[in-house]
C-alpha cells in the first residue's frame, strides 16, 4: 500500500515554481530520506504532504485522501520542524502531557525516557529554549507520537553532533520497535545514509531520482586519471561531475547504466582508475548548478 | 501501523482544552481591564445639581455601562489577536483542521464572555461600594433587581460581549487575508461616519446600530438579533479563512 501519493504536483510562489510536476510514492513502512539542496522545494513538498500547503496542480493523497486541511490526515500523520510554534504560557510538562492527549498512539513512556535522556526541564517554557533543545524537544513529541506517517523537515538543525547521532539511533530503533512510514529531510546526507532505506533527490523542486541506498551506491563512478582519455570515455557516458585535477590529469563522475557498465570496465586498459562514489558526493555533484563546481568561479 | 480515526468534535474538545489552559493571558487582561475600567467610572456618567438660599444638592448618576463598553473592546481586540499567526500555528502544532480550530476558537471566545459578563456584574457592585464608601457620598440609590432581570442582564452582557468577539474574529481574519484590510478597515469605518455626518444634519449610522440591539424591548428578540448577528459574522470569518494556507 502507498502511504503517500503526488502525481504531477506543481507549487508556485507568486511567479517561481517551488515545486513542478513532482510525481512519487511513498511505500507503508520505509524510511526515505528527502535530499536536496537549499533551496529544492524540500520545505514545501513536505508542507504539502502535512497538509498544511495546497498545491498550484497535481493531485496528492495520504492514506488515499487529500491530506489539505484534513481532519483524518491530520491525526494519522506528526510534521516536526524548526517552526512548530507552543503557547509560551505552557511549561515543557504541560506540552508533553498536551500532546498525549491528541495523539492516539502515544507513548508517554519513552517521552518520559527521552525528555531525562536529554535533561531537558518540565517547568521551562518552550519560548526560552536554544535552537538545539527546541529541536531536541520537537523531535521527543514526533518520536513518541507514534504516528503512522512521520514527517521530519531538517529535524536536527541546531543540535550538536552528539545530540544528533544519539537522534539518529533513537529514531531507528524507535522504528524497529514501531515500523512506520517515515520520511526525513536534510543535507547531511553522510549522517543519516545508514539509517535510510530510500533516498528521494529533488532538485529545483524536480525529482532527480528515487531510489533506494544500495541502488545508489551503485549508481555511479569515479573516474581519474589522464584527461584526453577522461574526455574520449565522456562522450559515451552521461556525465555527472568533472574537475581538473592539473598536470593534465582529471577526475570525473560517470553514470554507471546497462552497456555504459561494460564499456566502463574497459577503461582499466586505458589506465585509468575507477572508484566509488561515496553516497554524499554523488547528491553533490548531480544537484550541482555547473559542473566545475566552485573552482569555476575562480578561475 | 493502523490508522486512527478521528470525529471533529472530539478534537474542538481537545483543542479547546488545550486553548483554556493556554490562552490564560486572556483572562489576565479581562482582570486588568475592569480594575482600569471602574476607575474611570469613579468620574461618574452625569451629575446634576442646585441650590437655593438655604440648601444646594448634588446628583451623580454612577453607571456600569462604561465596564460593559470596556469589556466590549477588551472582546473585540482578544478575538483580533487569536486569528493572529502565533496563535493559529499553535493549533497547527498538534491534530487540527481549520473547521476544528475555528470552532474550539469560537467555544473558547464565548466562555470568555460568559466569564466577562458575569464579572462584568460583580465589578459593578464593586464599583457601587468604592463610590458609597469613599466617595463621601450621603446617599446611594441603586436599583434593585429581580433575580430575573438579574439573569436577563448577565445575559445581555455576554451576549454583548460576545457579538463583539465575532465582530474583531472577522476583522482579524480579513486582516490575515489581506494585509491592506488593515488600513481599509478603519478607512471605511470612519469615512460611513464622515459621510453619514454629511448627508444628514444629524449622524443616525452608530446611534440606529446601536438602538437596533440596544432599544429592543423584548429580551427574546434581542437574543435573537444579537445570536444571530454574531452566528453570521463567524460564518463569514470561516468562510474567509479559506483563502489562507493552514501554515506557509
Amino acid at each position: 500500500m502507498n502511504v503517500v501519493e503526488f502525481t504531477n504536483v506543481s507549487k508556485k510562489y507568486g511567479k517561481s515554481n517551488a515545486v513542478s510536476k513532482l510525481s512519487f510514492t511513498l511505500a507503508e513502512n520505509k524510511i526515505t530520506g528527502l535530499i536536496g539542496r537549499n533551496g529544492a522545494g524540500k520545505t514545501t513538498l513536505l508542507k504539502m504532504m502535512a497538509g498544511y500547503v495546497k498545491p498550484s496542480s497535481g493531485n496528492i493523497t495520504v492514506f488515499s485522501k487529500d491530506p489539505f486541511d484534513n481532519l483524518q490526515v491530520s491525526a494519522n500523520r506528526i510534521f516536526i520542524d524548526h517552526q512548530m510554534s507552543f503557547s509560551p504560557l505552557l511549561t515543557l510538562k504541560e506540552l508533553l502531557i498536551t500532546a498525549g492527549r491528541f495523539y492516539a498512539n502515544w507513548d508517554s513512556e519513552l517521552a518520559w525516557r527521552l525528555f531525562d535522556y536529554f535533561s531537558l526541564n518540565p517547568d521551562q517554557n518552550h519560548a526560552q529554549l536554544s535552537k538545539g533543545m527546541k529541536s531536541t524537544f520537537n523531535m521527543i513529541i514526533g518520536l513518541a507520537a507514534h504516528c503512522p506517517l512521520t514527517i521530519f523537515d531538517e529535524p536536527t538543525s541546531g543540535m550538536d553532533a552528539a545530540v544528533r547521532k544519539d537522534f539518529y539511533r533513537a529514531l531507528l530503533k524507535d522504528y524497529l520497535n514501531h515500523p512506520r512510514t517515515i520520511i526525513l529531510s536534510s543535507h547531511l546526507v553522510s549522517e543519516i545514509e545508514d539509517l535510510l532505506e530510500d533516498i528521494l533527490l529533488i532538485n529545483d523542486g524536480e525529482k532527480y531520482l528515487h531510489l533506494s541506498v544500495e541502488e545508489l551506491r551503485e549508481y555511479a563512478v569515479g573516474v581519474s586519471g589522464n584527461a584526453s582519455a577522461i574526455k574520449e570515455l565522456a562522450q559515451q557516458h552521461s556525465l555527472i561531475h568533472q574537475k581538473d585535477m592539473g598536470s593534465g590529469r582529471m577526475y570525473a563522475v560517470m553514470k554507471t547504466e546497462g552497456a555504459a557498465k561494460q564499456a566502463l570496465d574497459q577503461t582499466r586498459k586505458l589506465g585509468l582508475e575507477l572508484t566509488p562514489v561515496a553516497v554524499d558526493d554523488l547528491c553533490m555533484h548531480v544537484t550541482s548548478k555547473s559542473q566545475g563546481g566552485i573552482d569555476s568561479v575562480f578561475n | 501501523m493502523y490508522l486512527t480515526e478521528v470525529s471533529t468534535w472530539d478534537m474542538v474538545k481537545k483543542l479547546y482544552r488545550y486553548k483554556l489552559n493556554s490562552y490564560f493571558g486572556v483572562f489576565t487582561s479581562l482582570v486588568i481591564i475592569q480594575i482600569l475600567s471602574i476607575l474611570f467610572s469613579l468620574n461618574g456618567t452625569g451629575s446634576s445639581g442646585g441650590s437655593s438660599d438655604t440648601f444646594e444638592y448634588n446628583m451623580n448618576i454612577y453607571s456600569g455601562t462604561l465596564i460593559l463598553a470596556f469589556m466590549m473592546g477588551w472582546a473585540f481586540l482578544v478575538a483580533t489577536l487569536i486569528t493572529t499567526k502565533a496563535y493559529r500555528y499553535d493549533d497547527s502544532s498538534f491534530v487540527s483542521n481549520r473547521t476544528a480550530s475555528h470552532f474550539s476558537n469560537i467555544l473558547f471566545l464565548f466562555s470568555a464572555s460568559i466569564i466577562a459578563g458575569i464579572t462584568v456584574y460583580f465589578s459593578y457592585h464593586l464599583f457601587l461600594s468604592v463610590v458609597s464608601l469613599f466617595m463621601k457620598v450621603r446617599v446611594v440609590q441603586a436599583d434593585t433587581l429581580t433575580p430575573i432581570q438579574l439573569a436577563q442582564g448577565i445575559t445581555a452582557s455576554v451576549l454583548y460581549i460576545f457579538l463583539f468577539t465575532s465582530l474583531g474574529y472577522l476583522t482579524g481574519m480579513l486582516v490575515q487575508v489581506q494585509k491592506f484590510f488593515v488600513f481599509v478597515l478603519p478607512a471605511l469605518f470612519i469615512g460611513a461616519l464622515i459621510i453619514d455626518g454629511n448627508l444628514s444634519d444629524e449622524p443616525r449610522l452608530l446611534i440606529s446600530l446601536g438602538s437596533f440591539y440596544g432599544l429592543e424591548t423584548s429580551f427574546i428578540v434581542f437574543v435573537f438579533k444579537t445570536l444571530l448577528t454574531t452566528g453570521a459574522l463567524y460564518g463569514v470569518s470561516i468562510l474567509v479563512s479559506r483563502r489562507v494556507e493552514v501554515r506557509p
